[in-house]
């Protein structure tokens, strides 16, 4: 799942400052489970452009922002879209990206995308990969110290780590005390013996 | 030149050096002062990079501003800075203007600094850039094209000394795997820990530089246990700086019993005093080092 959290909403505004008629897309497979591109939050996102003076014409919410079939696709359910001036993106940058390609309408995005990550228990959990397209998180126990450490390392904890916590942050657990008892558990320590070489990144 | 300390780490010799901090701007009065303050009483002068993440002086500059005057120099090299290709192109001039000790670290990250939204690199860890210079030092690049020449550093690396923490002692282990030539220690507060760590570290018969942090106060004491990874520094000890007439005296005091202690069992001792090095041909002598 791609994080992604609202923009403020100042912020939105003087994105859309050159433009008053609007058009609303959501996302409902991330941005929706999130709370930052569902229907809600689109319906919350209207009012508060319309309160600001904007004209909203109309909105959609497609499965998945990024993986939109085609424009038409998209248009066929509100023909709306087509007087828009500008397109509003609630979903994560990927989604943006892929809705601008399709159209000529200005596209913007009121989402600030941050990690991919996933949600376990109803708890949002960032950085979980950063799509380093060299796979090593077999290793570790599941654990990836390429995304959950703030400084990637490969070959064990910084000197920074301190009572089990992170460096940057004294409310995390040290990604490689978490990698340590995994593998201790799985009595998989040797995998951790090993060098690993510099990553080669894509 | 001929690098006396390389000497005295490779024959088992006590050494003693001092940490340096680049200036933040391009005057380097203050910091040439500083190292001239220690000129005779250690052996090298260890620069920082960009410590804490806050921007500062090159290392390498400064390094080469020290040497012309005379003074042996140490210089440290991030991970936090600079990839791979920077690094190497670092370290071949960093040999081409005389330097030859190294030492490597990870490197604070960008949040503890002043620039806190640069982007934090660590495209190598500490034990692939060891292993990297080794590369270089056996005449190829890290992906093995060859060096017209090659550089002879002496790398030293920093560990923690806490031998419950196994995963610290494993990238130790790593460290002197990848050909580390000395290791340099945190500030020590507990000679009964280092002497713990001491007996996991002699198997692999690497010099050990134990770090100094003279104490100035019971608040920076506390400050540090809290805010410094891996310093335990006990209440007894915060207890007699509290109780101190001259807290001053009593942290001198503290570091030389600390000297004593673990003298016999390492291979030298890395002063990093806050601020100048005003006092530091002071604490040598009380704690028995002569000039
Ligand atoms: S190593 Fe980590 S960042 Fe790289 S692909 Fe695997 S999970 Fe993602
Ligand atoms: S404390 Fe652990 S997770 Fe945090 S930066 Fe250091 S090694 Fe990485």
């Amino acid at each position: 799942m791609i994080i992604s959290q609202d923009k403020p909403f100042e912020e939105i505004l003087e994105l859309l400052q050159d433009h008053r008629t609007i058009f609303i897309i959501g996302c409902n497979t991330c941005a929706s489970k999130l709370h930052v591109g569902g229907e809600e939050e689109i319906l919350t996102m209207r009012s508060g452009l319309e309160d600001a003076g904007k004209d909203v014409i109309g909105w959609a919410l497609p499965t998945a922002a990024c993986s939109i079939r085609s424009w038409e696709h998209l248009a066929e359910k509100d023909r709306s879209i087509e007087k828009a001036d500008a397109v509003l993106v609630m979903a994560c940058g990927s989604g943006a990206s892929v809705i601008s390609r399709v159209t000529d309408i200005q596209v913007y995005t009121s989402n600030n995308t941050t990690s991919l990550g996933g949600i376990f228990k109803g708890e949002i959990l960032p950085d979980q990969c950063k799509m380093c397209g060299n796979c090593t998180i077999s290793y570790f126990g599941g654990i990836c110290p390429t995304a959950q450490c703030p400084k990637n390392l490969l070959n064990g904890p910084c000197g920074g780590c301190a009572d089990g916590k992170c460096e940057t942050d004294p409310d995390k657990d040290c990604v490689w005390e978490m990698i340590y008892l995994k593998l201790k558990e799985m009595n998989r320590l040797d995998l951790v013996e090993k060098i690993y070489l510099p990553r080669e990144n894509k | 030149m001929h690098s006396l300390f390389q000497d005295k780490i490779r024959s088992g010799s006590f050494v003693i050096t001092a940490e340096i901090t680049p200036p933040k701007g391009t005057d380097t009065t203050k910091a040439v002062e500083n190292a001239d303050m220690l000129r005779g009483c250690v052996d090298a002068l260890n620069i920082t990079d960009n410590n804490r993440a806050v921007m500062r002086m090159s290392p390498v500059a400064l390094g080469k501003i020290l040497k012309d005057r005379g003074h042996e120099v140490i210089v440290q090299m991030t991970c936090r800075d600079r990839n791979r290709l920077a690094l190497q192109s670092e370290l071949l001039g960093a040999y081409a203007l005389g330097i030859e000790n190294i030492c490597v670290m990870t490197g604070d990250h960008v949040k503890s600094g002043d620039h806190q939204g640069a982007k934090a690199v660590y495209d190598l860890d500490s034990v692939q850039l060891l292993s990297m210079i080794r590369k270089m030092m056996n005449g190829s690049d890290l992906y093995g094209n060859p060096l017209d020449s090659a550089p002879e550093f002496m790398v030293g690396a920093v560990s923690n000394i806490d031998p419950g923490q196994a995963m610290q002692m494993l990238k130790f282990k790593k460290k002197i795997l990848e050909g580390a030539d000395f290791i340099q220690t945190q500030a020590i507060y507990d000679p009964d820990l280092f002497e713990s760590f001491m007996e996991y570290a002699r198997e692999f018969k690497v010099p050990v530089i134990a770090g100094i942090i003279p104490l100035k106060s019971a608040g920076m004491a506390r400050f540090m246990n809290e805010n410094v990874p891996g310093i335990h520094i006990g209440e007894d000890l915060i207890e007699r700086m509290e109780q101190a007439r001259d807290p001053v005296h009593e942290g001198f005091e503290i570091s030389c019993e600390v000297i004593s202690r673990i003298r016999p069992i390492c291979q030298g001792i890395h002063l990093m005093p806050i601020g100048q090095h005003l006092n530091t041909q002071r604490l040598l002598e009380m704690a028995g080092f002569s000039k």
